[in-house]
């Protein structure tokens, strides 16, 4: 019995048909230990945002086991993984993904609502005050910029208290000084909580801010901190 | 459903986990209206057309129904005015005997008249004209007012003076003869002066549908006319006003008695509960099929509601697979938009209500001169709930397979920001709910009718047409794709345009055949219901008809006519009047016949007799009884009313003739040409049926090519010499219906109109969608290098292309249902004006395709800069 969080056993995964079917994940064995940080790196295709899907639970594999926070996600309806995910796993996107209709404290209270706690509002303007956005409840994500978006996205992600993060690039779409903000808030936060993290980036420098970095090609993962360094 | 309840399962997962509040379904069901709620902030953009459609579609249903019921209504409010009395008991070529009169005076006040139709003439015989005479005593009206101009007493109007008895007449009979106030005419033997302008005769819809103006007179007017003969075909009519408070039950428990009482009176009775049987079948039939149309619009509706619901979703992917990603299951994503579809349908259902509503006092305003009876103003629930369950039905029917798609949309699109369609099926929940909805559609579209046959049809056709114009589509879009490539840029364009994923062809086809068939059906209907009366008709029909000839006068008028007209053709055939009371001892009132057939039973119908088979008879089942012929009484019977009346050979009718009832035998059925306006009779007798009865003859005379002037001529020797024949021109009567059919024709035209509105509205909203998509099209074509013109010739060809394909099948479908329309249900002989069928369709083409390129333009005048920033 290890204390692995996450645990993905010989994943494979094809994706497409016919002539455009493409394996996207090859025999991945992946663990993650509960609050560590790791950062996932590689070219663009190699696998990485799939790798993410599959341990949130988006993606169903083709063989192999998915264990996340000690359930078995192989076999589980699309709407039971629905509401793992929910309690779980937060996600943060590279494009936010914010509802445009929905104010900063609605956006981050939905999570809440979903899982039907009658605290979602009070709960969510605590998370919103937490990455500092609390004079920004309601404004729209149209009224926001970027960083501040993201600051939501995330106050939103952590709101149920998960204990996996899994982040998609969450930088990618900022300015540098607004990515290492980002960044900071990100590690911070998830130290704080003792969440586990798992992010996707193509910035080496944020992925070596993680305590451990792997690198995927072709849909295999192929090293780990010894690859990075080969990388640099 | 079990997915709204795995999420309530999944939400009961997870309240163990923490501190959470007690879920439940309609917690779910609440937590999806809210953020239903929160996502239309985004206000109503891209619905216009969804919220027309439908209010458009519940409009004319709940409109529609909504006159029909306050004009119903006014009916049955009005009843004993509109049937000048409680009780109305009518005989046909005799007066109540002094037992049936005593009765009659005994349950109330009681009213006589007399009805019959006669020539009126100048005095000096220069000009004559056709009137509808009524003869009315001193009690009437028994309730209501009569109104004239001037308002004068019972006396004053109607009184003798000096051998001369007034009358009131309406302004057409004054118009016809250039009459004025105070002139004289003469009506049979009677001279009688014209004392008011009749302004309005409050029982007049009850006596039914008049072909000539009214000529009010006194009974003792009728009796000095001398037109009241043995066999003369005049209606004698006994109004009881009851002491008041004359219930319902008083009123059914009278019409019994009389029954019972007076068993060969053959009275036909109705009570101010029934005042008004044939306005309210026409009325009723009318608003049935005019419903019809309605529902039609709101299915061509539905292809909007389609297209918005699908165009909307898409626009939501990217918030669906985030709901998704956050833990929402498939079923609360759809209850959350089915839930927005719903709501935006309300508002849409909610104007049309309004519109429903306020119908019946636009109708009231327009319609007073036609319709003779004052609608009830108000509210009618019951039609606008119909038309909300309508308008309801046809959007989850439209609505629930996009959104079932949308449901599918994958939270990993979140991922690779691509790739949100969901193509193909939606899953099998949702197609079994969609055809469950259509099934519920349609059985409650046949249900609302009372002609179950005309909506089963109607079901029928329609779900044909959608099945149809989907192949059609596929077919053109098959045709394009395997079409060789052709040099011309803007038709290789407008081909790959035809074709390729997410091409218009498809929702095109469907709006625009659905209201083209829908329009050429009408246009047909309307053409060849004009083609029959004024042209196909008078071509086959007599020139006139000569009413009331006495059996003394028969054999000198045939001389007086062969003198006038040698040529023409000259039929003669006795003529009494008669009511079917029984058929295989059934009494009348409660056989069950079709629809079509009810007419037979429901008045007086002429009746001969003959010796031997009519010249134009053709037998279809049976034999003609023999040369002197002295068995038990015989009929022979129109073979298409028989059918609708369940009769065969050998059955038995009891019909009642001058107060005796008569029991014959069905002895053969005979195919009858009605249109042909020749002398038919429904019913023709054995000699010794009518043996001994007093009768009157009826003559044809038919002269092809006769002009006006020798028309006029022969009416004018006829009425000079036998003032108390009454003689029908047919041109003057066709002229009645031919006006009766503009109207009819009028409202056909209305109805198209809204069909034509849905698929209008319904081909705008798929183009500007449509459009939408193409902005990213046009603008990198023209970086590099297309050029407006290429562009606009393009799109003009594609939609013609299109448009041509699917008038074509319009063409085609409608033809088939106008055919069935005229052939099955008006009974009218069937012919394709290619004319009116092409000019229909191609008017309503450029105006399609028109629309269509209006909104291209704007897409081509788009600016390339901040389109390609967003690619």
């Amino acid at each position: 019995m290890t204390d692995a969080v996450i645990a993905l056993k010989d994943v494979s995964l094809t994706l497409g048909q016919g002539a455009s079917t493409v394996h996207v994940l090859k025999d991945v064995r992946l663990e993650v230990m509960r609050q560590e940080t790791t950062g996932i790196i590689g070219p663009s295709g190699s696998g990485k945002s799939t790798l993410l899907m599959v341990i949130a639970g988006l993606e169903r594999v083709d063989t192999g086991t998915v264990t996340v926070a000690g359930e078995m996600l192989t076999g589980k309806s699309e709407d039971q993984v629905a509401a793992f995910r929910g309690r779980t796993i937060g996600i943060v996107f590279q494009s936010f993904h914010l509802i445009p209709n929905m104010t900063a404290l609605e956006n981050v209270a939905v999570p809440l609502e979903l899982a039907g706690r009658a605290d979602a509002f009070q709960v969510a303007e605590q998370e919103l005050a937490a990455v500092g956005l609390g004079d920004r409840l309601s404004h729209y994500p149209g009224e926001l910029s970027g960083g501040e978006q993201q600051r939501v996205a995330i106050a939103r992600a952590l709101a149920p208290q998960p204990s996996i993060l899994i982040a998609d690039e969450p930088t990618g779409n900022l300015d540098q000084a607004t990515g290492r903000q980002i960044a900071d808030l990100l590690f911070s936060t998830v130290e704080a909580r003792g969440t586990t993290l798992v992010l996707v980036t193509h910035d080496p420098a944020l992925a070596l801010r993680c305590r451990r970095q792997v690198t995927m090609r072709s849909g295999r993962i192929e090293a780990a901190e010894a690859a990075l360094a080969a990388a640099q | 459903m079990t997915e709204l309840i795995s999420g309530v399962d999944a939400f009961r997962e997870r309240s163990a986990a923490g501190k959470r509040s007690e879920t439940g379904f309609l917690r779910t069901l609440l937590l999806a209206f809210r953020f239903s709620l929160r996502e239309m902030r985004g206000g109503l953009r891209g619905f216009a057309v969804f919220l027309a459609c439908i209010a458009l579609g519940v409009g004319a249903i709940g409109g529609v129904n909504s006159v029909a019921e306050a004009i119903t209504a006014g009916v049955a409010d009005q009843g004993q005015v509109l049937l000048g009395g409680d009780l109305r008991f009518e005989l046909i070529q005799r007066a109540a005997d002094p037992a049936e009169r005593a009765y009659l005076a005994g349950l109330g006040r009681l009213s006589e008249s007399a009805i019959m139709r006669s020539m009126a003439r100048l005095p000096d015989g220069s000009d004559q004209a056709l009137v509808d005479a009524k003869a009315v005593d001193e009690a009437y009206p028994l309730y209501g007012k009569l109104e004239t101009s001037p308002a004068l007493g019972h006396q004053a109007l109607f009184g003798e003076r000096n051998g001369v008895y007034g009358a009131a007449a309406p302004d057409l009979l004054f118009d016809r003869l250039h009459l004025k106030i105070g002139d004289h005419i003469t009506l049979g033997k009677a001279t009688i002066a014209l004392r008011a302008r009749l302004v309005s005769e409050p029982d007049a819809v009850s006596e039914g549908f008049a072909f000539a103006p009214r000529l009010l007179i006194s009974l003792d007017a009728l009796t000095a006319s001398g037109l009241v003969q043995p066999g003369s075909l005049v209606k004698h009519v006994y109004k009881v006003r009851l002491p008041a408070g004359s219930s319902e039950k008083r009123l059914k428990a009278i019409q019994q008695e009389a029954g019972q009482k007076f068993p060969a009176a053959g009275w036909n009775i109705r009570s101010r509960l029934n005042a008004a049987p044939a306005l309210s079948a026409n009325i009723e039939q009318f608003s049935q099929f005019l419903t019809l149309v309605g529902l039609s619009a709101l299915l061509v509706g539905g292809v909007g509601v389609a297209n918005a619901v699908r165009a909307y979703l898409d626009g939501k992917r990217g918030v669906i697979a985030t709901f998704k990603s956050l833990g929402a299951s498939g079923g609360f994503v759809f209850t959350v938009y089915l839930t927005q579809i719903l709501v935006i349908a309300c508002l849409g259902i909610l104007a049309g209500l309004v519109i429903a509503a306020a119908m019946p006092y636009a109708a009231s305003a327009a319609l007073s001169s036609e319709i003779p009876v004052p609608a009830q103003l108000g509210l009618y629930p019951g039609p606008l709930a119909m038309a909300a369950l309508f308008g309801i039905l046809v959007t989850l029917a439209f609505a629930v397979l996009p959104l079932g798609r949308a449901r599918d949309v994958p939270a990993t699109a979140l991922f690779r920001e691509m790739g949100f369609e969901a193509r193909g099926w939606p899953r099998l929940r949702y197609v079994a709910a969609t055809v469950l909805i259509t099934a519920l559609l349609a059985v409650l579209s046949v249900l609302f009718a009372d002609q179950r046959r005309l909506a089963v049809t109607f079901v029928a056709a329609s779900a044909f047409s959608f099945l149809i114009l989907r192949a059609v589509g596929i077919a053109v879009q098959a045709i394009a794709r395997r079409s060789p490539r052709v040099r011309s840029t803007a038709l290789r364009l407008a081909i790959g345009n035809i074709h390729r994923p997410g091409a218009l062809t498809p929702s095109v086809v469907l709006a625009l055949g659905l209201g083209l068939t829908l329009l050429s059906t009408l246009a047909l209907i309307d053409g060849n219901l004009r083609q029959q009366v004024g042209v196909n008709i008078p071509k086959k029909a007599p020139n006139f008809f000569f009413v009331d000839i006495q059996g003394a006068e028969i054999g000198p008028f045939s001389a007086l006519i062969r003198q006038e007209a040698p040529k023409a053709k000259f039929e003669k055939v006795p003529m009494l009047r008669g009511r079917i009371m029984a058929v295989n001892g059934v009494p009348s009132k409660d056989l069950k016949v079709k629809p079509e057939g009810a007419w037979v039973l429901r008045g007086d119908r002429g009746l001969t007799y003959a010796e031997a088979k009519p010249d134009n008879a053709t037998l279809t089942s049976g034999k003609w009884w023999p040369k002197d012929y002295s068995g038990p009484p015989l009929v022979s019977f129109s073979q298409d009313e028989a059918h609708d009346l369940g009769l065969k050979v050998g059955d038995t009718i009891t019909v009642n003739v001058l107060g005796r009832n008569i029991v014959t035998k069905v002895a053969n059925l005979r195919k009858v040409e009605w249109e042909t306006l020749g002398i038919n009779f429904v019913m023709v007798f054995s000699p010794n049926t009518l043996a001994g009865a007093p009768h009157a003859w009826i003559a044809t005379l038919t002269m092809p090519n006769a002009t006006s002037a020798e028309e006029g001529r022969i009416l004018n020797a006829v009425t000079r010499r036998y003032p108390t024949i009454t003689t029908v021109r047919v041109k003057d009567a066709l002229d009645v219906v031919n006006d009766l059919v503009a109207k009819l024709a009028a409202a056909i035209r209305a109805a198209a109109v809204v069909a034509l509105a849905a698929s209008v509205l319904v081909l705008a909203g798929a183009l500007a969608a449509g459009n939408r998509a193409r902005i990213h099209d046009a603008v990198v074509l023209k970086t590099v290098g297309a050029t407006r013109r290429t562009l606009i010739l393009a799109y003009t060809l594609e939609y013609m292309l299109i448009g041509l394909a699917t008038a074509v099948f319009a063409l085609f479908a409608g033809w088939i249902a106008a055919w069935y329309v005229e052939a099955h249900v008006m009974k009218l002989p069937s012919h394709f004006l290619p004319d009116v069928a092409v000019t229909t369709i191609l008017v309503a083409l450029i105006l399609t395709v028109g629309c269509g390129l209006l909104g291209t333009w704007r897409v081509l005048g788009q600016k390339a800069g901040p389109v390609l920033r967003e690619l």
